[in-house]
């Protein structure tokens, strides 16, 4: 039955006779080895395109949703991690082994007359295995795609004449945005494999038509089957276990912050196999036409006009310059790459600039993972985040002056905030208020170093005053002052009577009483500590609740941010230095 | 040789599986990722407090929740309301949860105008407040939810939402 099936798929089809032109192909001088160089170099592509087609179920191509997507498969989904690794280990690996297949074919002289358009084909399918690598390193959108495309697209925008019409065809526009990820995407998914089979189709035939390339003179040659076809699976299983090996030692591979084109610091570099490129323009600097079009178009012509080189010159001669020319680009290729990493591993500025995106990217993954990527895209993963966002206009606006316990000002001449509106922050404040962490640098307001030197309050009254301060941190932001007194939870806090007896000679509460009868002036403290008393002491510090009375003194005050942070900014400005964000032990989600 | 030549035939047969093997068996565990994946049933979320609610007036909370898509995560609306009935004193549970989702069809239920029972509008099923059977429109009585208290003198009322198979006379929990 199962013989008459057989026989009838063989009638139909030829299988039968076509498996049995392969396996008893003669190979003269016998198995080889290096024969199974373009063996490995198939099964490797055939491992990217499985696992290719696996990441194309899960991946999704938009500039708002590909990170996201990107981070669902290497963190969330069962061996997401391992595929997406594998795939993209795998794309080194056919790097590494099109570049030796190439050189092997020219070192055993299988690069010539009769098999020219072996060779085209074989070089052909490099270049397309370096679009693919190109094309699919941007499609994560994540820092690293995202610059190493702006560095690459930047080279082919340098091409003299038609460069920056190029490059505004293969963005999409001017700007890298959603359609430069499709257009990427097309390319790496359809375009470059599709032409990627058909050489690979075309050189089997013509591998068909003219055989393996045996030593000149070998008289013997074997079957095909078993030995080769042993070299053949040994040689790709050992490239696919080192594959598979790099996947388990890095955990896949790394997926960097989201793409932020305002980053500033961001360490661009492009793919290890174009690093050589890279470093020549550090070279050709100035000339840099050199280093982008000159060198590697002429590699590219070298290449393609190495089998012609037999009809002009002696045939001894051609087979010595092609070698020649391939040891030179690989070695210089390899020389390059050395360098490159060396100088990046040397370089102070590399490494601390690497520590931040590393930072960066490890917050992403962390937000995601409790909060998932928000509806409006993977750029306000960290966009919206406190710690980042907020981190950096800290950085920016306020480190001059004040420090938030680690972060250090740069000339302290305000506060410390860490822990500012709690209990601790107002508890030390009443401590000891001329103290470098609250008034001590600010003699303009020495407001409450007048007090603590006539106050008689002991250590558990204090304790009872602080906590009834730092209770106003608390009061929501829809709450009037009159309801708030009103409560009765207010009524009776322990410490309001001693508040009452000590604090409201300075400060009122919400309602603003006679000035006159306050000893001197302060701010007003309903509210205190709270996201709105904060935000208003950012947008306003010179408002008569705040520190308007320093306005009248001409003393020094802190600056209105009003017109310079968005009111979004500020919230989240001031969520940072409250400590209110995800994974903070103490912040909402 | 005979012994050389089947060493070859038969390191490359298992070569050659070996190799699709470690390709396939991952491959195979990525693209069945979403059996292992559960809907969830939700987190217990606080609804009112216990004192608020008074017995034999049960009342109508909107459950809200955050909304996963795969990577995604929408923020929090709606997703489903519960009637929350407070039981007379010294019953074995302070307050009974019932998913206002009509076991029938699926209509949300409201109560009845008198206010002593649930009538569903759609094919008029009928529960008594304690979600039980009234008629026999629907195979099942209202689905109860679980409820948790917090240890507090008022304690506040948590309620887990989920959703279940309409029509049948068991409460199966929707995939
Ligand atoms: S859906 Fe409620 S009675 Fe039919």
């Amino acid at each position: 039955m199962l013989n008459t099936t057989m026989n009838w798929i063989d009638d139909r089809t030829g299988l039968r006779s076509l498996a049995r032109r392969v396996l008893d192909r003669p190979i003269p001088g016998g198995a080889r080895w290096g024969h199974a160089l373009g063996f490995a170099l198939a099964s490797t592509l055939a491992v990217d395109l499985v696992t290719g087609l696996l990441l194309m179920s899960t991946y999704s191509p938009s500039s708002s949703t590909a990170w996201g997507s990107v981070y669902y498969i290497t963190y969330q989904m069962d061996l997401g991690w391992f595929v997406r690794g594998l795939h993209r280990f795998g794309s080194f690996g056919a790097v590494v082994l099109g570049g030796l297949f190439l050189l092997r074919l020219v070192l055993i002289g299988a690069y010539r007359a009769p098999r020219e358009v072996h060779w085209w084909l074989a070089a052909g399918t490099f270049l397309l295995i370096l679009g693919l690598g190109v094309t699919g390193n941007i499609l994560p959108w994540d820092q690293r795609g995202y610059w190493a495309a702006m560095v690459e697209t930047n080279i082919a925008g340098a091409t003299p004449v038609v460069g920056p019409a190029i490059k505004k065809v293969i963005l999409g526009g001017s700007e890298f945005g959603n359609q430069t990820i499709t257009r990427f995407h097309a390319l790496h998914v359809s375009v470059l494999p599709g032409l990627l089979v058909l050489c690979g189709w075309a050189y089997a035939v013509l591998f068909g038509k003219d055989g393996y390339h045996g030593p000149a003179g070998s008289e013997t040659a074997e079957p095909y089957w078993p030995r080769q076809a042993l070299y053949d699976l040994a040689a790709s299983s050992a490239a696919l276990g080192v594959l598979a090996a790099l996947t388990l030692a890095f955990h896949g591979y790394s997926l960097d912050a989201p793409a932020d084109p305002s980053s500033s610091d961001y360490p661009a570099r492009p793919e290890w196999y174009f690093l050589p490129l890279n470093q020549l323009l550090h070279v050709f600097e100035g000339k840099e036409f050199i280093a982008t079009m000159v060198i590697p178009g002429g590699i590219v012509t070298g290449l393609l006009l190495l089998p012609l080189l037999d009809k002009v010159i002696p045939r001894k001669f051609a087979y010595i310059a092609s070698c020649s020319f391939m040891m030179t680009v690989a070695l210089a290729a390899f020389v390059l790459i050395g360098v490159a990493v060396y100088k990046d591993a040397r370089s102070e500025t590399f490494r601390k600039d690497r520590a931040k995106a590393d930072a960066d990217a490890a917050r992403a993954i962390e937000l995601a993972t409790l909060n998932g990527v928000p509806p409006e895209g993977s750029a306000y993963v960290l966009g919206l985040d406190p710690l980042h966002r907020g981190g950096e206009i800290f950085g920016k606006k306020c480190q001059g002056c004040h420090s938030l316990g680690d972060r250090k000002a740069d000339e302290p001449s305000a506060p410390d905030l860490k822990g500012y509106g709690s209990l601790a922050w107002v508890r030390g404040l009443l401590e000891n208020p001329g103290s470098p962490a609250y008034f001590g640098k600010t003699p303009q307001c020495n407001g409450m170093s007048k007090w603590k030197k006539s106050s008689q309050l002991s250590a558990e009254e204090l304790d009872r005053v602080a906590a009834y301060v730092a209770s106003f941190a608390t009061i929501p932001a829809d709450v009037t002052p009159a309801e708030w007194l009103d409560d009765p939870r207010v009524k009776e806090h322990p410490g309001r009577e001693l508040y009452e007896g000590e604090c409201a000679q300075c400060h009122t509460l919400g309602v603003p009483g006679d000035a006159s009868e306050r000893i001197q002036p302060a701010p007003d403290l309903f509210a205190w500590g709270s996201p709105r008393w904060a935000a208003r002491m950012i947008r306003e510090p010179g408002s008569p609740s705040h520190y308007g009375y320093l306005e009248k003194k001409k003393a020094q005050k802190m600056p209105s941010f009003g017109g310079q942070l968005t009111d979004a900014d500020i919230s989240t400005l001031v969520r940072f230095i409250k400590g209110d964000y995800p994974g903070s032990g103490k912040g909402s989600r | 040789m005979p012994n050389r030549r089947d060493f070859y035939r038969l390191g490359a047969i298992a070569l050659g599986n070996l190799f699709a093997l470690a390709v396939a068996v991952p491959g195979v565990k990525y693209l069945l990722d979403p059996l292992g994946k559960s809907s969830g049933g939700g987190e217990f979320r606080t609804l009112t407090r216990l004192g608020r609610l008074k017995v034999g007036e049960p009342q109508a909370f909107s459950i809200l929740s955050e909304r996963r898509d795969a990577w995604v995560k929408y923020p929090t609306e709606p997703v489903g309301s519960v009637w929350l009935v407070r039981q007379p004193e010294g019953s074995k549970e302070p307050v009974v949860a019932l998913s206002a989702e009509c076991p029938h069809l699926s209509c949300p239920v409201p109560l009845a105008p008198d206010r002593k029972s649930f009538l569903c509008p759609c094919h008029q099923a009928n529960f008594t407040l304690e979600g039980a059977r009234i008629n026999e429109v629907a195979a099942r009585g209202m689905d109860r939810l679980p409820v948790e208290l917090s240890g507090d003198a008022d304690p506040e009322v948590r309620v887990r939402f989920e959703r279940f198979q309409p029509q049948s006379a068991e409460k199966k929990p929707l995939a």
